[in-house]
């Protein structure tokens, strides 16, 4: 009986996760004694890197990050959607082009599919001061199929 | 001890096999997607080590990118000899070996991106009699000499973008005769030699792509009396260098333009100077400063007829260009002007299109600011925050030949009765998500004989104007999506009525809870009617019931039981969109469930038609619901010819054993 269980177990534990998959690691953007971000990759087939280079809660303009990724779709287009939530409800919801066929704004526009994409450089955000608390972000990149080309959830600790 | 443990070990034994069956379900539950029967198929990020044995051996088009193979040879693909496109895209491929493609005569695509390609075999590319598509971006190639040149004859476009390249001198042996796209963006290619370009030379209207490659030099004459379709220098730190090399070379198209993410130099007229000793068609200078910006900027631009200026952070454009009367279409998109007229329309007397869209500033129309341009086709105002009270003869005076106009994504304006008398052949007309004040009864569109596509989606509309439609005679296209109706019903009498030439119709997310029986009546051209995101009952389809043939999206609507005698009006129309919609799957509703099931050839969304009723079908849909409902007409026959059999049967049988009892006594 004993045996059985431990094999029930065993088989429970060694069974592929199921429907949604395994989550991705929580990985640090950037933190500092005021300002701590992380994020997590909700795009099931894959995880990617991210970092910023300054972190302090009173945030500068036209911050520098790091990101790498391999890209699911070409990015002829590519459009960004920020959703804010503080205690579950919505701040703040916006969506901006990074490229786009008349007006690719950004080097890596036009890249294809299947390629690795390594940016280093500025993000054109404008300055911001952070007030105290606790932030979720929902950051989804995608072509103009609405394909996702990255998907993250991330978590802004301010003290 | 002992005797636990053997039970123990072969129930883990037992878990193991249990969960390698589950692994297998898994993965042959995950399996390649039919897009087209027989034909396409996409088994991308599949972990496949080979092709799977269910594809047919017809397949013409496979995705296969993200999966799992190291060397590909020619055993590999060689069931499916019909292959046209073939996608290996990051297959960690390292070797591509001897006759891998040998009988694919039909392929005309490879696409090898990002695998980190060790070797090609000298004959891994033989095989397809016209291959006209090579992919082969962020492959880790350094020289052209690694792409096998024995089969590229018909080669029409090849991507090698994101590679070490430095030099883009072809192998003499390189066939580039029928080249029409090389695509080189992202590599390190610093410098263009006379020798490079002349390896190209057979290559006619070629369109060469050196974006993000930051040239520091080309050898003088390198381009002298070159052709091409498209050149794309995007990113280049020093322009002067590039103006200066392309020198005496007819470009159709030069893409100049910088990006957020690179430095640029600002651009000077002595820099634009390079533009008097060439020919070039259409340039893009996207992103640039401009520095001492004034009429002598353009002295060189006199035989363009396309200029892209988007976002080249241009406050003004200087007046008195001189010179540039052959200019066509003009790009001032993303820049900040705070009236039309600093744009110095007047410069460009023969415009046809105009493009001034996401104005970093509430961008001011003012009074006749492109009053000069007669022969503008096309405008486009969209995104810039304008604002009017009464738009928009005063604003856009003298636009005798305007075809299109895009005022849509703006602040609110008030139209009058006639508000684009100044541009009466108007075939297109794009206001949506611009609120529009209009008083009962203005007819705003009043005299626009020739429109013939309306967008007024999210106007905020009082639809309660019968006359808001009114004048467009040979209107056939009309968005009206996001606009409230009274008591959200369309009543018998109401806007439409003065649109009868209307073919394709949008009332989606009107929040609609009925149509009129008439409403739609006098439109009889209607070929497409949208009235999805609404709250409609299937009540509101008997307002369709005098058209025939028509596209119909009822999707995301109240509709729940669809009555009998709406059914013809359904049959009648060519494709009907239902999905999403809380369908009753009960007896009640047996009439539509069954024309349904006759009818699936007509549906679309049939994956999203659901039941929402009863309880235990939630969720079900609607082509897999089987109903056996109560007793039917047939049923009752049939029971009465049973139950008269059967007492024939019972009569007998009784005369029967009472014959037998008797013969017995």
């Amino acid at each position: 009986m004993g045996g059985l269980t431990a094999a029930l177990l065993i088989w429970a534990l060694l069974l592929p996760k199921g429907g949604s998959g395994e989550a991705w690691p929580i990985h640090t953007a950037c933190k500092d004694s005021s300002l701590e971000v992380l994020y997590q990759s909700c795009d099931p087939l894959q995880d990617f890197g991210f970092s910023i280079d300054q972190c302090s809660k009173d945030l500068k303009p036209n911050l520098s990050i790091r990101l790498g990724l391999i890209l699911r779709e070409n990015i002829k287009e590519l459009f960004l959607d920020i959703a804010l939530l503080t205690k579950g409800s919505s701040i703040l919801n916006f969506s901006y082009p990074i490229c786009e066929g008349d007006h690719p704004k950004f080097s890596f526009c036009g890249r294809s599919k299947g390629e690795q994409l390594y940016y280093v450089g500025p993000v054109n955000n404008p300055g911001l001061l952070v007030p105290e608390g606790e932030y979720q972000v929902l950051l989804e990149l995608y072509d103009e199929n609405r394909s996702t080309v990255a998907c993250a959830n991330a978590t802004v600790i301010c003290s | 001890m002992g005797p636990m443990m053997a039970p123990s070990v072969s129930c883990l034994l037992l878990a193991v096999l249990f969960s390698a069956g589950c692994k297998v379900i898994t993965s042959s539950d995950q399996m390649c997607t039919e897009k087209e029967a027989n034909k396409i198929y996409n088994c991308e990020y599949l972990g496949l080590s080979k092709i799977p044995d269910i594809l047919p051996n017809t397949t013409e088009v496979l995705e296969f990118g993200f999966n799992f193979l190291p060397a590909i040879q020619n055993t590999t693909f060689s069931r499916l000899i019909n292959l046209i496109f073939l996608d290996l895209t990051r297959c960690q491929i390292n070797w591509l070996h001897e006759d891998t493609f040998q009988s694919h005569h039909q392929l005309n695509t490879i696409v090898l991106t990002g695998n980190p390609l060790i070797f090609m075999a000298e004959t891994s590319l033989n095989g397809p009699k016209s291959l006209k598509h090579l992919f082969l971006t962020q492959t880790g190639i350094s020289d052209l000499e690694f792409i096998p040149v024995h089969n590229l004859e018909n080669l029409e476009s090849l991507h090698l973008g994101s590679n070490h390249i430095t030099s883009i001198e072809f192998p003499t042996n390189f066939p580039t005769q029928n080249l029409k796209i090389l695509d080189f963006q992202n590599n390190a290619i610093h410098y263009l030699t006379r020798k490079d370009m002349d390896s190209l030379k057979p290559a006619t209207n070629l369109s060469l792509n050196l974006n993000s490659n930051d040239i520091k030099g080309i050898e003088p004459g390198a381009f002298h009396s070159k052709i091409f379709q498209n050149l794309n220098f995007g990113g280049t730190f020093d322009l002067s260098v590039i103006l200066k090399g392309l020198q005496n070379s007819t470009i159709q198209s030069l893409w100049l333009g910088t990006f957020e993410d690179k430095e640029d130099q600002d651009l000077s007229p002595a820099i634009l100077q390079g533009l008097c000793e060439m020919s070039v068609e259409s340039i893009n200078l996207q992103q640039h400063h401009f520095s001492d910006f004034s009429s002598a900027t353009f002295q060189c631009f006199t035989q363009l007829q396309e200029l892209d200026l988007t976002a080249t952070h241009l406050k003004e454009l200087p007046s008195g260009i001189k010179g540039m009367n052959s200019l066509k279409k003009l790009v001032l998109n993303v820049n900040n002007f705070d009236q039309l007229c600093e744009i110095s329309a007047a410069s460009f007397p023969s415009l046809t299109h105009l493009y001034i869209k996401g104005n970093r500033k509430k961008l001011d129309l003012g009074a006749g600011c492109l009053e000069r341009l007669e022969n503008l086709q096309k405008l486009d105002l969209s995104h810039n925050g304008i604002e009017a009270s009464d738009c928009c003869n005063l604003q856009l005076k003298n636009l005798p030949h305007l075809q299109c106009l895009n005022l849509s994504y703006n602040e609110p304006l008030g139209l009058q009765s006639q508000a684009f008398k100044e541009s009466p052949r108007l075939e297109l007309l794009d206001l949506a998500f611009t609120h529009l004040h209009v008083n009962v009864p203005q007819s705003p569109f009043q005299n626009l004989q020739l429109l013939q596509v309306l967008n007024l989606s999210y106007c905020l509309l009082d639809t309660s104007n019968h006359h808001l439609l009114a004048g467009l005679p040979n209107l056939r296209h009309l968005n009206l999506q996001g606009n409230r109706f009274q008591d959200g019903s369309i009543p018998k009498t109401n806007l439409l009525q003065t649109v009868g030439s209307l073919e394709i119709l949008i009332l989606a997310s009107c929040d609609l809870l009925s149509i009129d029986q008439q409403a739609f009546h006098g439109l009889e051209k209607m070929c497409h009617v949208d009235l999805s995101h609404n709250s409609l009952t299937g009540d509101s389809i008997s307002a369709l019931s005098h058209l025939k043939g028509i596209y119909l999206n009822l999707a995301a609507n109240n509709i729940c039981i669809v009555s009998l005698h709406v059914l013809p009006t359904l049959s009648q129309q060519s494709t009907i969109n239902l999905s999403h919609n809380p369908l009753d799957c009960t007896c009640s509703n047996i009439h539509f469930l069954t024309w349904f099931k006759e009818n699936l050839h007509k549906l679309e969304g049939l994956e999203e038609t659901m039941c929402a009723n009863p309880p235990p079908l939630k969720g079900v849909k609607l082509s897999d619901v089987k109903l056996s409902c109560g007793i039917t007409a047939v049923g009752i026959f049939f029971l009465i010819v049973f139950l008269f059999l059967f007492t024939i049967l019972l009569v007998f049988l009784i005369k029967f054993l009472l014959r037998w009892k008797y013969q017995h006594i």
